[in-house]
């Protein structure tokens, strides 16, 4: 390719018809569902984790004399248990399975906006593996913790979030890293749902202009930016935390 | 049941089993106000397992705790709320490593007591200077020495206003050196009419600043006098037996 055919394929590819602005759009786009997705996945996998932790501590007879039958024992049994056919079900189908099923089945009767189908489908997805992340980190946190917490009088809740969590969250934020690198090129999938992702719009760059090369390479290199800014934002973060020693 | 008066805790009948082992073989004892009660024995006779069914960290399978009138073993009462009342020093610390010296102190009676931040960190502050600790309010544990860890822990626990103390062997996982900064904090508390309950391997300590010394053995308390009679004239063998090994 000749430098003068570059130009005008640039021309015609991008600043012809205003087409940069469906890139931008885009980009807006695959920006928007990946936040809300991390946002929700961040939510949803601390309560399994909570959950399924509690049950793994309890079970082992730390806390409690195993041999009682209580309420709040079959609560966590049963919380657990829907926990771990949750994680079953959406670890086990291709993320773009699940984002079909959410689409044309979940909200088929629904007038809810694209944008939050796809926000639901992946947060919900996302929360499957930063459950079991989290879970891993509050495992790994020292049960003394725990007990000093408990000693002063939180409740478990309190001491989940003001002591456990924070600990748990800074072991696993690399392994958090990489979840959320996956969530974000997965988004790329949502065009198969009618959305005007970044990838989406490369492709119908493509078709309007004939030209593959241009659209796909740029995309190509905006996502890897996204995932540089992402790294980049994250090490910051553990940056900041590491400031408090161990 | 007769409610003597005194008594800050009385413990009926307690039983802690795990499987066929029976940690705590039915303890009955009281712990009356302003008392300092050591507690020592052999390893594995039960010393931590009664300690920490005194706030409940470890359920007991039988029997009771009564802490200031209320039985904190009955399901219904709210053990959290107890447990303000009730400081624990572990041997390990247990200092909270994401958090300032500071934080460490103050998030306990901010969240439960509701106070103010200023309020929880003047008192903070005004027991750090008691322990010497003041100029190290804004670090974190990792930059302090085991000593001042310790030091640390036991005003964290002081921050809540607590009617009782318990500490599982405090000076355990420390440099000898740094022993005699936290039994001196452990004394001043211990004049200052504290109710504390201590295991602890420290004989000395035993010996002085102490009103009574229970001496556990397989999850029983063999004996318990105070501290001139108990190690002047221990009454059972296997309490002469364990003198005369540690002493
Ligand atoms: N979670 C547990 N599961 C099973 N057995 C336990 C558990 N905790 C304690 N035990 C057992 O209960 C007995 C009493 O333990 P405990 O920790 O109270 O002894 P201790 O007097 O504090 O000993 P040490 O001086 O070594 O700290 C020991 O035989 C111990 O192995
Ligand atoms: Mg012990």
């Amino acid at each position: 390719m000749s430098w003068s055919d570059f130009c005008s394929k640039f021309q015609t590819d991008f600043i012809e018809k205003g087409r940069w602005l469906q890139l931008a759009n885009g980009l807006l786009m695959t920006i928007e569902i990946a936040i809300g997705a991390v946002i929700l996945g961040i939510a949803i996998g601390f309560v399994i984790a909570v959950v399924r932790s509690t049950y793994d501590k309890n079970s082992k007879g730390i806390h409690n004399s195993s041999d009682r039958v209580t309420i709040g024992s079959v609560i966590l049994w049963i919380a657990n248990v829907i926990c771990k056919f949750y994680l079953t079900l959406l670890r086990g189908m291709p993320i773009m399975v699940f984002v079909l099923i959410t689409y044309f089945i979940i909200f088929a009767n629904y007038d809810v906006s694209p944008v939050l189908i796809a926000v639901f489908a992946f947060g919900i997805n996302s929360g499957a593996y930063v459950a079991e992340i989290m879970r891993a980190g509050i495992m790994s946190i020292d049960e003394g913790q725990f007990e000093a917490g408990r000693s002063l009088g939180l409740n478990y809740v309190q001491t989940m979030t003001y002591i456990i969590a924070p600990q748990a969250f800074k072991n696993v934020l690399p392994a958090l890293l990489n979840e959320f690198i996956t969530l974000l090129k997965e988004t790329s999938v949502v065009g198969y749902i009618g959305m005007n992702d970044l990838t989406r719009a490369a492709i119908l760059i493509k078709s309007d202009t004939y030209d593959a090369f241009l659209p796909l390479i740029v995309i190509a290199i905006i996502y890897i930016i996204l995932v540089i800014l992402l790294t980049k934002l994250v090490s910051i973060l553990e940056r900041r935390l590491r400031v408090s020693g161990r | 049941m007769d409610v003597n008066s005194n008594a800050l805790i009385r413990v009926i009948d307690l039983e802690k089993h795990y499987g066929s082992l029976h940690a705590l073989d039915g303890i009955t004892t009281e712990i009356n106000k302003g008392e300092v009660v050591v507690v020592i024995g052999p390893s594995g006779s039960g010393k931590s397992t009664f300690l920490r069914s005194l706030n409940l960290l470890e359920e007991p399978t039988n029997g009771h705790v009564i802490f200031e009138g209320n039985d904190i073993t009955d399901k219904k009462v709210n053990i959290n709320y107890h447990r303000q009342k009730m400081g624990m020093v572990f041997q390990h610390f247990n200092l909270f490593p994401h958090m300032t010296i500071l934080n460490n102190m103050t998030l306990a009676p901010i969240k439960l007591l509701k106070k103010s931040k200023a309020e929880a960190e003047e008192k903070a502050m005004s027991l750090l200077k008691r322990v010497g600790l003041e100029d190290r309010a804004k670090a974190y544990p990792a930059q302090l020495s085991g000593g001042q860890k310790q030091r640390v822990a036991i005003v964290r626990s002081l921050c809540m206003d607590p009617d009782v103390m318990l500490f599982d062997e405090p000076t355990s996982a420390l440099d000898p050196e740094m022993v005699g900064e936290v039994l001196d904090v452990m004394r001043d508390l211990a004049r200052d009419g504290m109710t504390m309950v201590v295991v602890t391997h420290e004989m000395g300590f035993a010996r002085e600043a102490v009103t009574r010394v229970v001496f556990m053995d397989g999850g029983k308390m063999i004996e318990e006098n105070t501290p001139d009679e108990f190690f002047k004239n221990p009454k059972s063998d296997r309490l002469k037996e364990f003198l005369s090994k540690v002493i």
